[in-house]
């Protein structure tokens, strides 16, 4: 089957902040169900990231469908990591929403393509 | 001998009472009459009244699309578009006509330009027929899944100019209602769809039409003191009346009941589907055993439904993953091709020829067997719609709030956020509601097209009405399962059928 997956994709930083974020899903290949998305996130100095909030969000390509949301835990200092529950089959977005600890936000993006049906 | 009752004694009052209400329980239900939205619609602007907020709409769609989030479900140029647009038009066929071309806001932007262009050239003979909108519907269906256009809000936008670029072109050359009648893909796919209405714009009395010399429902009315000066336009899609039959070409553009002199034209109640089931000779289209475009039409109504429907699950992938290893092909508008080609050509070719044979041969039906073909294959506009109503409705209704959110993001996007933080936990009814919705939805379609089928073999064959009827009535549930089994696999939606 032709899937793509984001599996640790780095998405540089498009703003001021300078922060930076390496993704990863496992298991893979990602299937329809409650899955782990873990994250790094690194300043321009390519130190972690600690004490950041981050709300995970997870958008189907298609609109009018359902999104899923997640809280991340900080395992490590500026390791992250949130279950998202793909509720269906197909091209999913993933974003983070970033609140670092000195109040800034900071929004990054990842795409999970071809997402398996159970 | 009885002795006739005196003119005004009760018994001939109690007589006449009947035949009244004798008489009214025979009028259809006319819209028209409608407190609020009778006079409304009878208003000389209604349409216009009703166009411009879809014109806005439609600008702002545009302009969101173009300019706006990149992610799909948060733009609201693919949101109105994919969700809303397209269920709010099944519905609105379904419970009452063609609403959505009556409200068609490329016709605003047509009728503002031909108060400043007068087009000369009229359309010619050989392109009077559906085959060209035919191909636009398919070339609209097949781009949907190669270039996902549901998850691409700036190539939606592209879409919707490109519709009114087109409009604005070929009624800018071409007199009448030249796009609507041959070209328009969403105005046929309307046309077929609202065969199955409750509501038609339809004479009310055709008594009155008999009287009638100055045919201003066709031809309009001009000043009299400037006969080039349209007063008021006449059916720009040759559609007369006295002769109309049904829904087929009509716009709901409500032309003919303002043009109508004696007030004999209104929106009346009929049985769904019920001009599918007889052969007439009718205004503008002509008979529609006749018309083999008409009838293609309606088999790509139907299996372009499935096909639509069939892109957004997860067995599509395995097939094309099948055919890729088998033809050795990679390129991924070849393989949707030939999905496209054998779902919506091959496919019904050799349902509908077999289908045709064992009438023509079983029940003794004189005509050829595309002759029978084209006859029958009307009756599967219903189920067609049928599948459409669930797959859209299965959209609309599960994404119904949808639009809240995004509007409040969009407003927030242009830094005037008047409406809150957006509420993205807002979606739509649970699917539990929706489902059985889906499944009525076809069997409402089955029913109807079973219907149409039995109607016609009772025309066909007086002797074996049955032997007439059992292909098809077979066919139609072979369709019925399909679309069921296709309502109960894993949605799956990627934005190219062939990603990764």
């Amino acid at each position: 089957m032709p899937v793509c997956v984001a599996v640790g994709c780095r998405t540089p930083a498009n703003d001021e902040t300078g922060i930076s974020i390496v993704e990863s899903i496992a298991p893979q290949p990602v299937r329809a169900q409650t899955e782990t998305v873990s994250f790094r996130l690194t300043n321009e100095a390519h130190q972690p990231v600690a004490s950041a909030r981050v709300q995970v969000e997870a958008d189907m390509n298609h609109p009018g469908m359902a999104p899923v949301f997640a809280q991340a835990i900080e395992t490590a200092p500026g390791d992250y990591r949130a279950p998202l529950n793909f509720t269906m089959g197909g091209d999913w977005v993933v974003l983070f929403h970033i609140t670092l600890s000195d109040g800034r936000k900071v929004e990054r993006q990842m795409d999970v393509k071809g997402v398996e049906s159970n | 001998m009885t002795k006739p009752a005196p003119a005004h004694s009760p018994a001939a009052e109690q007589e006449q009472l009947a035949e009244e209400q004798e008489f009214l329980e025979a009028q259809p239900f006319d819209l028209l009459t409608v407190p609020v939205i009778g006079p409304l619609l009878r208003w000389r602007h209604s349409r216009t009244f009703l166009q411009i907020p879809l014109l806005a709409v439609s600008i702002v769609m545009i302009v969101e699309g173009l300019f706006g989030p990149t992610l799909s479900p948060k733009n609201l140029a693919t949101v109105l578009t994919w969700v809303h647009f397209r269920g709010a038009l099944v519905v609105a066929i379904l419970c009452a006509g063609n609403l959505f071309c009556l409200s068609c806001p490329f016709m605003l932007a047509r009728n503002f330009m031909r108060r400043f262009v007068h087009p000369r050239l009229t359309w010619p003979r050989l392109l009077r027929n559906k085959w060209i909108p035919i191909l636009l519907f398919v070339a609209l269906l097949f781009s949907y899944e190669l270039f996902g256009l549901w998850a691409s809000p700036w190539l939606t936008a592209w879409v919707i100019l490109g519709y009114f670029a087109a409009i604005l072109i070929v009624d800018g050359l071409f007199t009448h209602a030249t796009f609507c009648k041959y070209v328009c893909p969403i105005g046929q796919f309307n046309f077929i769809a609202s065969t199955a209405s409750p509501l038609e714009v339809a004479v009310r009395d055709h008594e009155v039409c008999d009287g009638c010399q100055t045919r201003d429902c066709i031809r309009g009315s001009r000043k009299p003191s400037a006969p080039l000066v349209v007063m008021q336009r006449g059916c720009e899609l040759a559609l007369f009346q006295p002769a109309k039959v049904g829904n087929m070409d009509c716009t709901f553009c409500l032309d003919c009941v303002h043009a109508c002199p004696h007030d004999n034209v209104g929106i009346l109640s009929r049985l769904p589907g019920v001009e599918l089931m007889s052969d007439p000779q009718r205004s503008g289209i002509g008979r529609f055993s006749r018309r083999n475009d008409i009838a293609a039409l309606a088999v790509v109504f139907c299996f372009g439904a499935l096909m639509n429907a069939f892109g957004m699950v997860s067995p599509v992938y395995t097939v094309e993953s099948w055919l890729k290893r088998t033809l050795h092909f990679q390129n991924q508008a070849a393989v949707l091709g030939i999905l496209f080609t054998a779902v919506i050509v091959v496919e019904p070719a050799l349902l509908l020829g077999l289908a045709a044979w064992i009438t023509r041969a079983w029940a003794g039906v004189k005509s050829s067997w595309l002759a029978i073909a084209v006859r029958y294959s009307y009756a599967l506009s219903p189920l067609g719609f049928g599948m459409w109503l669930a797959h859209y409705g299965y959209h609309f209704f599960t994404g119904l709030y949808t639009i809240v959110p995004v509007t409040q993001n969009a407003f927030a996007e242009i830094g005037w956020p008047i409406l809150g933080d957006p509420q993205w936990t807002w979606v739509g009814l649970p699917k539990t509601v929706v489902e059985p919705l889906e499944f009525g939805f076809l069997l409402l379609g089955l029913a109807g097209s079973l219907l149409v089928a039995w109607r016609l073999a009772q025309d066909d064959s007086q002797k074996h009405p049955v032997r007439a009827f059992v292909p098809w009535g077979v066919l139609c549930v072979i369709l019925f399962l399909c679309c069921v089994w296709l309502m109960t696999q894993p949605m799956d939606m990627r934005a190219t059928m062939l990603a990764g």
